[in-house]
């Protein structure tokens, strides 16, 4: 199936947005403007979903025309797109989808046409899938490695690297007195946390105020 | 910029095709993934952690609501994600001058492609099909994907050394812990802020 390279599942997803000329904001505006303050670093929700690799949302406005002899046309409706890349099975990622990010979830998917919520995680799910599109050909460059075995290897990586500069013309014994220890505190490490913290300083969007964006349009 | 968390630049784009050239290009990508030899180029170029291609027939958008207005599409999409290293600039660059066939086997049935050669109207025909991503997540935005990769053989080699060493003598251990510092050597290359680029 080519939704499935190795261990990595490519799980895609276009949902169609409400069109509601009514609405004070409009339902892509309001994905936009959530999107746009949600955190990316290790406070994201897809932090908490634990077996994302990388996700995307975007907003597809329109199909793109490409000049002549091409047709021009339209989409009836404006689709989010949800793209990620994660181990395991789809049913369990769904499930956590819906009950471990439950907020993001229904705020985003809430301006969607027949979105059932998350209270009924059967129905989400049902949901999810008769949104998803099977990907025709899918390309994982690490394909049999975990989130939690990677970030763990990384963090690896950085300490052997920091042992062997530390380490450097000692005696054999020392040598093989501090690799046992630094072995034994590689095998107990603490694990890592998915998404890199915050740096200090970085920049973040500002909330948009509604009521003057509804003024202006 | 949301296209781009930490060293990773998220790529979307749309393209349309005639219904009727579908199954040709399905025919390609079902090759490219039993005939491995044939992704050598992609696996080698070594910086996207994941890709994907998707189609999405004219009817096939989906329709989840009654309330939903139905959709009268002339022609089939091609999607393609890309979660790749570096620059936009470099990536079709590096695209262009090392895959250009592969690129063009798969988007010579796109309407208007200019093929991926000479890189400028490649660069103009990408630059009109993209979308700006609005969220984007990756759970190693410091590492790329040669990272990754060193990283794990980093692992490997330390869980050898680990199982191995347990009942060395000091001389013995020694020895081995200088092969194992020559086989990760080039492996130890430090993550960290990526540079900032377009």
């Amino acid at each position: 199936m080519a939704n499935q390279n190795g261990s990595i599942y490519g799980l895609t997803i276009l949902s169609p947005i409400i069109d509601d000329p009514k609405a004070d904001i409009s339902h892509d505006c309001a994905i936009r403007e959530y999107l746009a303050c949600l955190p990316r670093d290790s406070r994201s929700p897809f932090a908490v979903l634990s077996s994302t690799h990388l996700a995307r949302l975007v907003v597809m406005d329109d199909v793109i025309f490409v000049g002549t002899p091409a047709k021009e046309e339209h989409l009836q409706s404006k689709y989010l797109v949800f793209e990620s890349n994660l181990d395991g099975d789809l049913d369990t990622y769904l499930t956590r989808m819906a009950t471990e990010t439950r907020d993001m979830v229904d705020a985003v998917w809430g301006h969607c046409y027949g979105y059932p919520g998350t209270q009924n995680v059967q129905a989400f799910i049902a949901y999810m899938k008769k949104c998803q599109i099977d990907t025709t050909f899918f390309f994982a460059d690490v394909n049999n490695q975990t989130v939690r075995s990677t970030l763990r290897a990384l963090k690896v990586q950085a300490s052997v690297a920091e042992f062997i500069g530390s380490h450097q013309g000692k005696l054999p014994e020392q040598l093989l007195a501090g690799f046992r220890a630094f072995y034994g505190n590689v095998e107990n490490m603490a694990e890592p946390v998915p998404g890199h913290p915050q740096e200090p300083g970085t920049h973040e969007s500002i909330p948009l105020q509604k009521t003057m964006a509804a003024r202006h349009g | 910029m949301t296209n781009i968390n930490g060293k990773t630049y998220a790529m979307t784009a749309i393209t349309p095709m005639k219904s009727w050239k579908t199954p040709i290009l399905r025919v390609f990508f079902f090759l490219l993934g039993r005939i491995k030899p044939l992704q050598a180029k992609l696996v080698n170029l070594s910086f996207i952690h994941f890709a994907r291609w998707v189609v999405v027939k004219r009817r096939g958008f989906p329709r989840v609501s009654d309330a939903q207005p139905e959709e009268n599409l002339h022609y089939d999409y091609l999607l393609f994600f890309s979660n790749f290293n570096g620059t936009w600039n470099q990536y079709i660059d590096a695209f262009a001058d090392v895959l250009a066939d592969g690129l063009d086997l798969v988007w010579r049935w796109s309407e208007k492609f200019p093929r991926s050669r000479p890189v400028s109207a490649f660069k103009r025909y990408i630059a009109l099909v993209q979308f700006d991503t609005d969220y984007y997540y990756t759970a190693y935005p410091r590492a790329t994907t040669n990272d990754v990769k060193a990283a794990h053989r980093v692992c490997a080699a330390l869980e050898d050394l680990g199982k191995s060493g347990r009942d060395m003598s000091p001389a013995d251990f020694n020895r081995a812990y200088l092969q194992f510092v020559i086989r990760v050597q080039k492996d130890l290359g430090a993550t960290g802020v990526g540079p900032i680029g377009t």
